[in-house]
């Protein structure tokens, strides 16, 4: 009479099978996994380098470009100002976009300016339909067809007055750009335009506006021709240790206060290279120090901390002196530099990206829901084939919702009838798709708030970038007409009423987890103690690393790196520590402590590397797999492994119950510079060593890691870089620590334990077989003593 | 306090498992312990279903199901700003959640059903007075002169049993009819009736105006008699012999019984076995409920009243002025009402009677639609879940006994939700392929094989979904009438004592065919799709295959409806009788060797005389079990078959009075045994795997074959036009 009802059949295990070949398959539209397949574009994220050749090696330098108004190539006079922050700034696609804030001094500001714009795109651009725009603070300063194929084109723009304003300025260069003849999604790849960073520039006429007047102005630092930024301090006590710690600090500070994306620190006891765009001289040290090097030293600097921009004469225009009469009070002027820098301890609203990317990206601490139109993204209109936009957001150190967490995008948007089913919106994740939703459905739709759920299998601490594309199939594509892909019709609208879901996520610090440390400087931003820092001061690039590396956190972090460099290794205790220094200076145990045999020592010296350069066993493993892949019987295996693992993320990995003892970790050949992360000894803090087989490696690898291209990318337990191929190694940990930073919360232990058993597939099989057994018996008990008695 | 600290240990056990499977853990996670569980459960089977393992392979479907609920609940609901996909989705939604919680009524009413209790047939120490009730309305007397016969012939002192034949035919109300055929008709009923009941030595008993149907008629009775206890048979409920002594001893044990129900054993097929001809191999429909839910309510002591078959105490139903008349189910009415009085009840897991079930399609279907109605209104004017005086098992039980009648709503949801998407591309599921194949694919199979679990020998896979979608389509606009009325619905008597002449399609099969035909254009739509649209070609073949599913259930559905002919009506019940068997002037010495209501076999030794033809008259002269007397029945020859050494006879009875009815119940009703064998016999669990491939063949050819006589039916419209509508029918 009574029993269950639900009326599929066991023919749905074939069906159902099928399906998962045939992709991932949404009753309705709501998938997790991507099509990698079924689109005819690259796999990879969209962002993928042009096709067509490398525009770098295509440049040739300086020929007139169009406006014939540069004069080639003036000497770099001190009130340029060179406009990108990272050098490679790629306009790839149909439609994109890159906007960030630029600083500039209110002499700049008053001066009148003149901007130098140069540039180079693919050849299969269509100049009539493609354009290129920069504006700033809303005005439009350049607006050109994108017709710049043979080589970098120049052109001067004035900037009207009253553009550029003291402080932060917004720039923003978009691009349209669209295929001479080709309709195919695939052909948008072959779309880019690359803004040349040597030859965009502002020229101020005014000469007072290269000269920096007071200590803030420094912000106006910018960038290099290559698009660096560089300090340069001039330390003559460096090799003291009453010194380190002041240093540190100011880089810390430094870094905090230019937030440009590609800085590093240079020390050194004498001397300093020429002043110039997006160079920085600094000298600190005791008056006492000074002296012989500065061509007059500030007045009080005997009595009284003192900071002072100076114009002098070796060291030239806009350096930045600190100094007093002894290193205690060195120390008090930089404190004080500090103090405007400092954030208080409670949660920050952003994460600071504006000096490259606008605008800041929000720090998610718990759910909230985010409106497109808040995260910079504009209602747009799109007649292309390919739109794409994207978005940031942050996370806390302490997310712990890799394995089950899922955000939603509420999406409102539209698409005419012209576009056609088996079209798709996608959604990335730091370049890893996240959800496909197909357009399964012609004629034309409205999407209201339509719920997309994105899994956060990809969000790092710190910030992310999610970009929505969406790939749209016409017939009149099919086509293709000649002119058809310079068409304005519009095809689709995105609104900026979207919202971005984010969830309560699980919240736990993970030890070791070195991806904490590149996203937010965790766990050495809080401002609780003073991290002890050990730094062989006596190789400066061991100190100019060090520095680099605390600006690199501080800017993470968003406070200046507490931290104290005077205590001796052997007094860190059961405080969290950073080392960094050559691998033979490493402190004793700590190697050991980190995973590596202290044998490392020696054996990893700095010609290791050069031996292998080439391939390594995993790349020619990968290949002979791909070569013999479904050719036999071990083929078929490893393509339903395959299956699994597109489907459900099931890899035999997944078995795995018991963590693993950690492996010793040793850098493979060519690797030549790595940090590391474990645990203390105590279990009461974290340790991170930076090591090289040599202090030219060591400086050299941290700059190289702490550019913005890169710095993302250290996660895991070790990060290792090889120099020669510049390819990053992340080890990831087999046996992690989870340590609370939150207040005692079940909801919290309840996302936690469900994101740690979807990671421990079989721990969460074996705790359900063991709970029904418990619960069977308890029930047969149970009933046992009720009811009538058998 | 034992108690409570089992309840205390096993609360907190169940709320760590809720903690568990409410977790938020991935879709792999989900995939591959959906896996073990499976194979957990898999592995259990093995070692054999029965027992403590049973409990712990169900707390093992249960997780998986709650995961399946969870998942369902949080992660796949259209949004709600497309109200197009959101209401179908949402109400395919409530179907699951509906199935879900009847699945969790049922584990807990079955979770260990008590097991059938020893006989008591020589423990009576007393006999109190039993009045026995067979209410009438409008079956034939020779229907009712068996059931008499084999009521006077239980064995119990004389003087303590009454026998009441309650007619509701022959009323003055409905003799002094204005129409003039139905008042002589009611008339000569009254009549032969009262010349019946007085030669089985029954009083027979009739009343001034048919009011408040059989309860009515019941409590007029109640008023007229005065026995301590009351037996209540239906016209067709035949009692054997046993019946009393097996049931009466239970009230003195419990001064506070109010019932013992016995199971409904059925002589002939219903027409879905009849149909499909299943009835000697496959466990009844009604085996189920009889065998193994009454047994899991009586656990609770909420075994409930079935109309039929039982025994009441009078004094408690004079707490309640005898039976409720508000619903058209009074007997589940009237247990519900006892029960919240503090009244226990108790079920005997033995059959007892033999009875008829309705023989047609329609008057299965009339049948089920007066239960359906009938449980619908004690939900709507009982409202047992808040009913007070009632324990929480019962709430529980009578919950899960009620709620079962929803069943047409979801099915209905089932069948449609899929022609959702094939016709209309509504979007009601919100589920990527991944997701379909870790969370519903295993909850389904969990599903099936706890079904299994629970009701395996006595419910093989897939038939539950049969009967209720056969019931559906006409069960769904009956239910929701009640609904909306739920004072309309009157009293009917099902028919039970029709014959199919000639094979022939339902008068009420025509939805089934058009449904079967739109399930079919959605096969084909499905293909269409899956070619044109390949972008979503996996999703189109997961909903056409549960599409296909349903066109299975249908195209087996278009058997059903498809009566077949049959010659004999009722079962025929194996027996070994020592008999004489008089042709001519001859007597030969012979065994019975089957009996059913209508005639017997019987097996002849020694050469019979020449001459014998069919339609001759004979004589059958066999002991009684009731009397031990020698008595002689006469019957009409319907067909011989000549051995070596023996002739083998089938012969019709014609009986002529009450002692011919009393012979005729005593060959068949005498013994209880024979039944409970015949049952168990057709017990035995085919398992999941050969249950499936079984229905399937069976749905294979029931298609067929109901396509076969949709032919047959359009040919005889076509070819003979000026038929009659009574022609058509056929």
């Amino acid at each position: 009479m009574k029993r269950l009802a639900f009326p599929l059949s066991l023919t749905l295990a074939t069906l159902a099978a099928t399906t998962g070949l045939a992709q991932q398959s949404p009753f309705d539209m709501t998938p997790e996994k991507p099509a990698q397949e079924s689109v005819p574009a690259p796999a990879s994220p969209p962002q993928t380098a042009p096709a067509i050749g490398d525009p770098a090696q295509q440049t040739t330098p300086p020929q007139t470009g169009p406006a014939a108004a540069a004069p080639a190539r003036p000497a770099v006079s001190e009130s340029r100002r060179y406009l990108l922050p990272q050098p490679d700034i790629v306009l790839s696609g149909e439609n994109a976009l890159r906007s960030w804030a630029m600083y500039l001094t209110p002499e700049q500001a008053a001066s009148p300016a003149k901007l130098n714009f140069g540039y180079q795109n693919a050849i299969v651009i269509a100049p009539e339909a493609s354009r290129l725009k920069l504006s700033m603070n809303g005005v439009i300063i350049v607006d050109i067809p994108v017709e710049s194929t043979e080589s970098v084109s120049r052109a001067a723009f004035d900037i009207p007055a009253g553009v550029l304003r003291p402080g932060y300025n917004d720039v923003r260069i978009e691009a349209s750009q669209r295929h001479r003849t080709d309709c195919t999604i695939q052909s948008t790849y072959e779309l880019w335009s690359e803004i040349n960073p040597e030859a965009t520039y502002i020229d101020f006429s005014e000469p007072e506006a290269g000269r920096w007047q007071r200590v803030d102005d420094l912000r106006a630092i910018g960038t290099t021709p290559t698009a660096e930024t560089r300090f340069n301090f001039v330390v003559p006590g460096a090799d003291q240790a009453i010194s380190t710690t002041p240093v540190m600090r100011l880089a810390s500070g430094l870094g905090l206060m230019a937030e440009m994306p590609n800085q590093s620190f240079s020390i050194s006891r004498k001397e300093a290279p020429p002043a110039g765009p997006g160079l920085a001289t600094v000298v600190i040290g005791t008056a006492e120090e000074l002296e012989p090097l500065l061509g007059k030293l500030p007045q009080g600097a005997e009595i009284s901390p003192t900071t002072l921009i100076v114009d002098d004469s070796p060291f030239g225009p806009s350096t930045l002196v600190m100094t007093g009469p002894n290193w205690s009070a060195v120390g008090n002027a930089v404190e004080a530099f500090l103090t405007p820098l400092k954030r208080p301890t409670s949660q920050r609203a952003t994460m600071s990206t504006h000096m490259w990317r606008m605008p800041d990206p929000p720090m998610v601490f718990e759910y909230s829901r985010l409106k497109f139109a808040d995260l910079g993204i504009n209602t747009q209109e799109f007649s292309g084939r390919r739109f794409r936009t994207n978005f940031a957001v942050s996370v806390p150190s302490d997310f712990f919702a890799n394995a089950y967490g899922q955000a939603t995008v509420l999406l409102d948007a539209a698409y005419t009838p012209d576009v056609m089913p088996g079209s798709h919106i996608d959604i990335y994740v730091n370049g890893n798709i996240a959800a496909t939703v197909p357009i399964t459905t012609g004629g034309g739709e409205f999407l209201r708030h339509l719920p997309i759920p994105v899994t956060m299998r990809h969000f790092e601490p710190g910030y992310n970038i999610i970009e929505l594309e969406a790939v749209l199939l016409t017939e009149s594509d099919n086509v293709c007409a000649p002119g058809a892909t310079g068409s304005t019709d519009r095809r689709f609208v995105l609104f900026d009423t979207s919202e971005l879901v984010m969830p309560n996520f699980a919240r736990i610090a993970q030890r070791p987890n070195l991806s904490a440390l590149s996203g937010t400087g965790s766990p050495y931003g809080r401002d609780a103690a003073q991290i002890p820092v050990i730094v062989d001061r006596t190789q400066p690039e061991a100190l100019s690393s060090a520095a680099t590396l605390l600006a690199r956190l501080s800017v993470a972090a968003g406070r200046p790196i507490s931290m104290d460099a005077s205590v001796a290794p052997s007094a860190i205790g059961a405080q969290d520590a950073i080392s960094v220094s050559t691998i033979s200076q490493v402190p004793a145990g700590m190697l050991r402590q980190v995973g590596m045999p202290e044998s490392m020592k020696t054996s990893w010296t700095e010609n290791t590397g050069a031996e292998v350069a080439g391939a390594s066993t995993e790349t020619t493993l990968d290949e002979w797999q791909t070569r013999l892949r479904g050719s036999s019987w071990r083929g078929q295996i490893s393509s339903l492994e395959e299956w699994l693992q597109r489907t459900f993320n099931v890899s035999l990995d997944t078995f795995r119950i018991f963590q693993g003892v950690e492996p010793e970790f040793v850098p493979n050949p060519g690797e030549n510079f790595l940090l590391a992360q474990q645990q203390n000894p105590a279990g009461t803090g974290v340790w991170t060593v930076i090591t090289a087989p040599s202090a030219r490696l060591l400086e050299e690898g941290m700059r190289a890691m702490a550019s913005q291209a890169n710095w993302r990318q250290v996660a895991g337990r070790v990060t290792t870089y090889n120099n020669m191929s510049t390819v990053i190694r992340v080890t990831q940990p087999q046996d992690v620590t989870l340590v609370d930073t939150q207040p005692f919360s079940l909801r919290n232990y309840r996302r936690v334990m469900a994101n740690w058993l979807s990671a421990n597939a079989i721990a969460y099989s074996i705790a359900l077989v063991v709970m029904s057994v418990l619960l069977g018996t308890a029930t047969l008990i149970f009933l046992n003593a009720l009811g009538r008695k058998d | 306090m034992l108690r409570f600290g089992l309840f205390l240990l096993w609360a907190f056990l169940g709320f760590c498992m809720l903690v568990l499977v409410t977790l938020p853990i991935s879709l792999e996670t989900q995939f591959i312990t959906g896996m073990v569980v499976l194979i957990a459960m898999m592995i259990l089977k093995l070692l054999g279903s029965e027992g403590n393992l049973r409990l712990i392979a169900l707390a093992f479907g249960t997780a998986v199901v709650l995961r399946y609920a969870y998942w369902r609940t949080t992660s796949t609901l259209p949004p709600f700003n497309q109200l197009e996909n959101f209401i179908p989705g949402f109400l395919l939604y409530l179907a699951e959640m509906y199935s879900v919680m009847m699945l969790a009524l049922s584990l807990f009413v079955v979770s260990k059903p008590l097991p059938p209790r020893p006989s008591r047939r020589n423990a009576n120490k007393r006999f109190p007075t039993v009045d026995v009730f067979i209410p009438t309305y409008n079956e034939d007397a020779d229907l009712l002169a068996n059931t008499m016969a084999a009521a006077k012939q239980m064995e119990y002192p004389a003087d303590k049993l009454t026998v009441w034949l309650l007619d509701d035919g022959g009323t003055v109300q409905k003799r002094n009819s204005d129409k003039m055929i139905d008042a002589n008709a009611a008339e000569e009923r009254f009549r032969d009736l009262q010349k019946l009941a007085a030669d089985l030595d029954v009083r027979y008993l009739t009343r001034e105006r048919n009011e408040h149907a059989k309860a009515g008629n019941m409590n007029n009775a109640l008023d007229q008699s005065e026995g301590e206890l009351i037996v209540i048979f239906d016209a067709d409920h035949a009692p054997a012999r046993d019946f009393l002594l097996e049931t009466v001893s239970y009230f003195d044990d419990d001064p506070k019984l109010f019932l013992v129900q016995t199971p409904h054993f059925f002589l002939n097929p219903d027409p879905v076995e009849r149909n499909l001809r299943t009835f000697e191999k496959m466990p009844s429909e009604n085996e189920m409920f009889y065998g193994i839910i009454q047994r899991g309510l009586d656990k609770w002591d909420a075994s409930f009243f079935c109309g039929s078959a039982a025994v009441l105490r009078r004094t408690a139903l004079a707490e309640t002025n005898g039976f409720s008349g508000v619903s058209i189910t009074e007997d589940c009415e009237t247990a519900v009402e006892l029960h919240s009085r503090g009244w226990s009840s108790l079920y005997i897991d033995r059959p007892l009677i033999a009875g008829l079930q309705p023989a047609t399609f329609a008057s299965f279907i009339g049948q089920r639609s007066r239960w359906a109605q009938g449980m619908m209104q004690i939900l709507r004017f009982r409202f047992p879940p808040l009913k007070r005086g009632l324990s929480l098992p019962q709430r529980l039980c009578y919950m899960s006994s009620t709620l079962f009648w929803l069943f047409p709503f979801p099915r209905a949801i089932f069948l449609v939700a899929p022609l959702c998407y094939l016709f209309f591309d509504l979007q009601i599921f919100t589920a990527s392929g991944g997701e379909f194949m870790a969370y519903t694919l295993s909850y389904m199979l969990v599903n099936l094989m706890m079904q299994n679990y629970l009701y395996g020998a006595f419910r093989w896979p897939w038939i539950s979904e049969l009967y209720e979608y056969v019931q559906t389509v006409h069960l769904l606009p009956a239910v929701i009438s009640v609904i909306l009325n739920p004072r309309k619905p009157t009293f009917k008597v099902t028919a039970k004592d029709e014959s199919i002449a000639r094979s022939r399609l339902s008068e009420i099969s025509a939805p089934f065919f058009v449904i079967f035909f739109v399930l079919v254009i959605a096969v084909f739509v499905t293909i269409y799709r899956v070619y044109t649209e390949p972008f979503k070609a996996d999703v189109t073949l997961v909903v056409g295959g549960w599409n296909l599913l349903n066109l299975i259930m249908a195209g087996c559905a278009l058997g059903v409806v498809s009566e077949r002919g049959e010659k004999a009506a009722t079962r025929r019940v194996a027996v070994s009788r020592r008999c004489d068997f008089k042709l001519g002037d001859t007597w030969l010495q012979g065994t019975i060797e089957n009996v059913s209501v209508n005639g017997a076999r019987v097996n002849l030794i020694g050469a019979i005389p020449d001459g014998i033809t069919i339609d001759d008259r004979a004589e059958l002269r066999f002991k009684t079990h009731s009397d031990g007397n020698q008595g002689v029945l006469p019957v009409e020859i319907r067909n011989v078959e000549r051995g070596g050494q023996n002739v083998i006879i089938g012969c019709r009875y014609l009986p002529q009075g009450a002692a011919h009815h009393k012979l005729v119940a005593d060959l068949i009703f005498a013994n209880s045994a024979q039944w409970t064998q015949f049952q168990l016999s057709r017990r035995g669990n085919p398992g999941l795997l050969r249950g499936t491939f079984w229905f399937l063949r069976l749905a294979f050819y029931q298609t067929y074959r109901g396509l076969v006589y949709l032919g047959r039916a359009a040919r005889d419209r076509g070819s003979d036009k000026s038929a009659s509508m009574a022609e058509s029918r056929l």
